[in-house]
């Protein structure tokens, strides 16, 4: 009988099917081609970068005018030559006045100001904590009455507002041995709140808190949000923190007559944040110009809403004349290499833009070698998942939140435009009326006011994790046919049985090695922040 | 035979006395629906701009019963208002829109599509008070104004649903056929504008827009001390051209319509004449934008003086009209014609259809059509004896 009548006649796979088979055969060539291609696309991010724009129509940023006058600038400066005479004191009692004289200017203006005590806990990023907020059962047990610290936060309740939502403008600053970079960042923000509390257009209440950076600035930030956010309605939380105050200190503090209002016990809380700034001034002094350098990066790689560092990027430059700085990696503006490859993209883009006018996608090699280097820092900050400042704290309790780092000029004595940059800040906020959500979430800068979106920089990420699976596949093929040939021997000859069995039966621990090895070297990478 | 001649004579009598129909009413009452869609600070203008048109038509003599007013927001005591409880449309501050008198009929979220169809077809539910309802007969002169967002062949109210051309067509031909309206003059700015009129074909109606299709709608200028805009472009120049104006004014339509510049507003302002029978610089404003009461003075009480046929011919009365009383009005005004009745439309110049809706009318309003049968009946026996006598 001919082969051909018994055999049932072999119907064609589907095209998906034998797509798949196909790359799965010759997974190396693919792999190679996906790899480098991957490669290529990251290098052409920044070449891809769109401007900025803000989404949101409510913010309207720059659209007032703004109305510091020369007392407000005079109350700061005397607050800050107050601050200033302490630094002769011994540390404790200079950190103490310090805190009165504070707490004395802030309840002059009509504000409601409390302590907030914390303590500090050294290591706080724990990478498992993503999903879940921060764990504040945690905080009871465990502390050493030595690293304690005091916030001092000033509310302003916004007279015609419903009190429902706040705008948090924070400011480091060492309690009793202060620079001056940080009191002239403290009377700046005196300035901006002692004109809020006059103003009859604030829809939000103001939350200044003036955080105790003696233990870096991240800790009492974090501190502060954590307590915010969870409030305890039994009184045993106030008292554990209470046990390690020197009572007699705070005690004599309360007392004394300059400080008429009665200072608040208790936590006081305005609703929920709409956005917050964090604001410093750099000790370091630039040569040209005033620059105000923005770290944006929070915690596990989120990052703020884009409308927030639009209006600020938009208010900086167009309104103050400013100029922005991102943070970049500074070993790649010298490379060689990426000059040359900037020097090629900047030809391409020129042939491109002669064939046709409206392919506008080229740069000049020095924005590519910026652009880049911002990349590069954003990427890295992002992966490595540890905030950048201690705005990154507020991104955990999805508030929107950056820091602000002012260098002001040698020779400025211009003071007044951070008033009015803040102010406007403020201002635009202050007409929000929900939290950020139009603009994008995920995204890397590679300027202050160029961005590439999360669907540009996914195609470079796909790229280069496409080979993966498709490595796995053929793998698994091989291994296929590795048993198919093992059994096909197998049914043939018997004498070897022994040989293959002991064979097959150590081949699990080659498996299990890998796997081992796999294992530990992603439990390496999820405790890499740990150590840096 | 007599019984034709009874019927001749009656038409003949009721053409001649019936000289008011439809069609042909006396303008008699103004009023306004005046509609803001928007809402949240940043829409300031829309506000600023309905205010303004409510001040103007206030001053050019509407009373406050005849104005409906919707404002979807309240930016006067908006907690980012500088100035709590003023409301500007210009920079240089100084007319407060916001004073004393502003009566609000519809406010906040009770803007709605719906309540917007509601008014003007006047299909209220019961319990809806007389300042909320659009109480107009067929004399009214009806100014329809709106203002917001919007785009090709739609408006959109409070951020949430549309209103669209072919709803708005469709209220309008309602209230024609319901009598609402003598003549309507809509006034439109949004982005696009002319596109929400498309669909309208009624008789009778105007429609002017800020901008036509593809068009944007720009405003005018920032308040940097407010932070916001104030008002819109269409409107300010509209505004310009009516504080030039007083209640005695007699500016016509179309020096209103051709005074809008394409260059200064950044848009073409287009209108639609094709639904409106009178020459536009026949009209005064006033007959929309104004209510203009002709006083006549009288040494003596009481005396019914014949009426001049003037060339204002808006008089105002206070008409009483209940919720379930839509018949037709017949106006008893035995001397004069009106000078507006001569418009007569397509169907009435054929003389048979116009004798016999005459004589159909006189039909149906006889009160006791049995006896009138019955007196036929015999009077057809002397008519019937006479032809048998004849014929045999």
């Amino acid at each position: 009988m001919p082969k051909t009548e018994t055999e049932t006649p072999k119907m064609k796979p589907r095209p998906i099917v034998r797509l798949g088979i196909f790359l799965i055969s010759h997974s190396l060539l693919v792999c190679v081609v996906c790899c480098t291609a991957g490669v290529l696309a990251l290098l052409l991010l920044p070449l891809l970068a769109k401007s900025t724009y803000i989404s949101e129509n409510a913010l309207m940023p720059g659209s007032a005018s703004s109305m510091i006058s020369n007392r407000d600038i005079s109350e700061a400066n005397r607050l800050a030559s107050d601050l200033s005479g302490l630094n002769f004191e011994p540390q404790d009692a200079a950190a103490l006045e310090s805190r009165g004289i504070l707490t004395k200017y802030m309840s002059d203006l009509g504000a409601e100001v409390s302590y907030h005590k914390f303590h500090h806990k050294p290591n706080q990023f724990h990478p498992l904590h993503f999903f879940s907020s921060p764990d504040s059962t945690s905080s009871v047990d465990n502390f050493s009455c030595s690293a304690q610290g005091v916030n001092t936060v000033g509310i302003i309740r916004a007279p015609r507002g419903d009190g429902k939502e706040a705008i948090v403008l924070v400011t480091p600053y060492k309690f009793g041995k202060s620079g001056t970079a940080e009191t002239l960042s403290l009377s700046i923000a005196y300035t901006v709140f002692s004109l809020l509390s006059r103003v009859t257009w604030l829809a939000k209440d103001i939350i200044w808190l003036v955080a105790d950076s003696q233990y870096g600035e991240y800790a009492p930030v974090e501190a502060w949000l954590r307590d915010y956010h969870t409030p305890v309605f039994t009184g045993l939380g106030a008292l554990n923190a209470d046990t390690c105050i020197k009572i007699d200190d705070l005690y004599a503090l309360e007392q004394k007559p300059i400080v008429q209002t009665k200072i608040s016990d208790g936590f006081r809380r305005a609703g929920t944040m709409a956005a917050a700034l964090i604001f410093k001034v750099a000790d370091r002094n630039e040569l040209l110009e005033d620059t105000l350098n923005i770290y944006a990066e929070a915690s596990n790689g989120q990052m703020p809403n884009l409308d927030l560092i639009n209006i600020v990027n938009y208010l900086a430059v167009h309104r103050q004349g400013l100029r922005v700085k991102v943070e970049k990696v500074l070993s790649l503006l010298d490379s060689r290499w990426l000059e040359i490859l900037g020097e090629i993209f900047e030809v391409l883009g020129k042939v491109a833009r002669s064939l046709n006018p409206g392919w506008k996608f080229g740069i000049s090699a020095a924005d590519y070698v910026e652009g880049s280097a911002t990349l590069a820092s954003s990427l890295y900050n992002q992966a490595l998942g540890i905030p950048t400042g201690p705005h990154g704290a507020f991104r955990d309790f999805q508030v929107d939140a950056i820091t602000l780092e002012i260098s002001p000029k040698v020779s400025s004595h211009n003071k007044a435009r951070y008033n009015e940059f803040l102010l406007r800040g403020g201002r635009s906020i202050n007409n929000l009326l929900e939290k950020f959500h139009q603009s994008f979430f995920l995204y890397m800068l590679t300027s202050p006011s160029k961005f590439v979106s999360v669907g540009v920089y996914m195609i470079a990420f796909a790229l280069l994790v496409a080979p993966l699976p498709l490595v796995a596949a053929s793998l698994y093929a091989d291994a296929n046919q590795l048993d198919l040939g093992v059994k096909n021997t197998k049914s043939t000859t018997t004498a070897p049985d022994e040989l293959d069995i002991t064979f097959r039966s150590w081949k699990w621990l080659y498996a299990a090695k890998e796997v081992f090895l796999v294992h530990v070297w992603g439990a390496a990478v999820s405790l890499l922040p740990y150590f840096i | 035979m007599s019984i034709f001649l009874l019927l001749f004579i009656d038409i003949a009598t009721a053409y001649s006395s019936h000289s008011s129909s439809a069609d042909t009413a006396k303008h008699t009452n103004n009023w306004a629906v005046l509609v803001c869609t928007s809402r949240f600070w940043f829409n300031y203008r829309h506000m600023a701009n309905t205010l303004s048109l409510y001040r103007t038509v206030k001053r050019l003599g509407i009373p406050d019963e005849r104005i409906i007013l919707m404002l979807a927001d309240d930016m006067a005591c908006n907690a980012r208002n500088k100035y709590p409880a003023q409301v500007f449309n210009n920079e240089n501050h100084r007319l407060n829109l916001y004073g004393d008198n502003v009566e609000v009929d519809y406010r906040g979220y009770e803007v709605t599509v719906e309540n917007f169809l509601r008014v003007l077809t006047g299909r209220h539910e019961t319990a809806v008070p007389r300042s909320k309802r659009l109480l107009s007969d067929e004399g009214s002169h009806i100014l329809l104004y709106m203002t917001g967002h919007g785009g090709d062949e739609f408006l959109k109210f409070q951020d949430s649903e549309e209103l669209q051309s072919h709803d708005l067509a469709d209220a309008v031909k309602q209230m024609k056929e319901k009598r609402r309206f003598k003549e309507l003059l809509i006034m439109v700015d949004t982005c696009q504008a002319a596109t929400l009129f498309n669909q309208l074909h009624s008789p009778g109606v105007l429609a002017i827009g800020s901008s036509m299709k593809g068009e944007n709608s720009y405003s005018h200028h920032l308040d940097s001390d407010v932070g916001v805009s104030v008002v819109d472009r269409f409107t300010f120049y509209t505004l310009a051209f009516f504080e030039r104006l007083n209640m005695y004014a007699n500016a016509s339509l179309s020096s209103l319509f051709t005074s809008y510049d394409p260059k200064t507003m950044m848009s073409t302002a287009y209108y639609r004449t094709d639904l409106y029978q009178r020459r536009l610089d026949e009209v005064p404003v006033t007959n929309f934008f104004g209510s203009v009461m002709e006083t006549i003075h009288t040494d003596s009480a009481y005396r019914a003086t014949p009426r001049k046929m003037s060339n204002r011919a808006g008089i105002s009365m206070a008409v009483e009209k209940t919720a379930q009383d839509d018949d037709r009005r017949t106006l008893i005004d035995s001397d004069v014609q009106d000078p507006t009745s001569h418009t007569m439309t397509k169907d009435q110049n054929c003389p048979f259809t116009r004798t016999m809706n005459t004589f159909f009318e006189k039909v149906e309003r006889i009160e006791h059509p049995d006896s009138l049968v019955n007196y036929g009946l015999v009077l057809m026996l002397p008519l019937l004896m006479v032809s048998v006598w004849l014929s045999s």
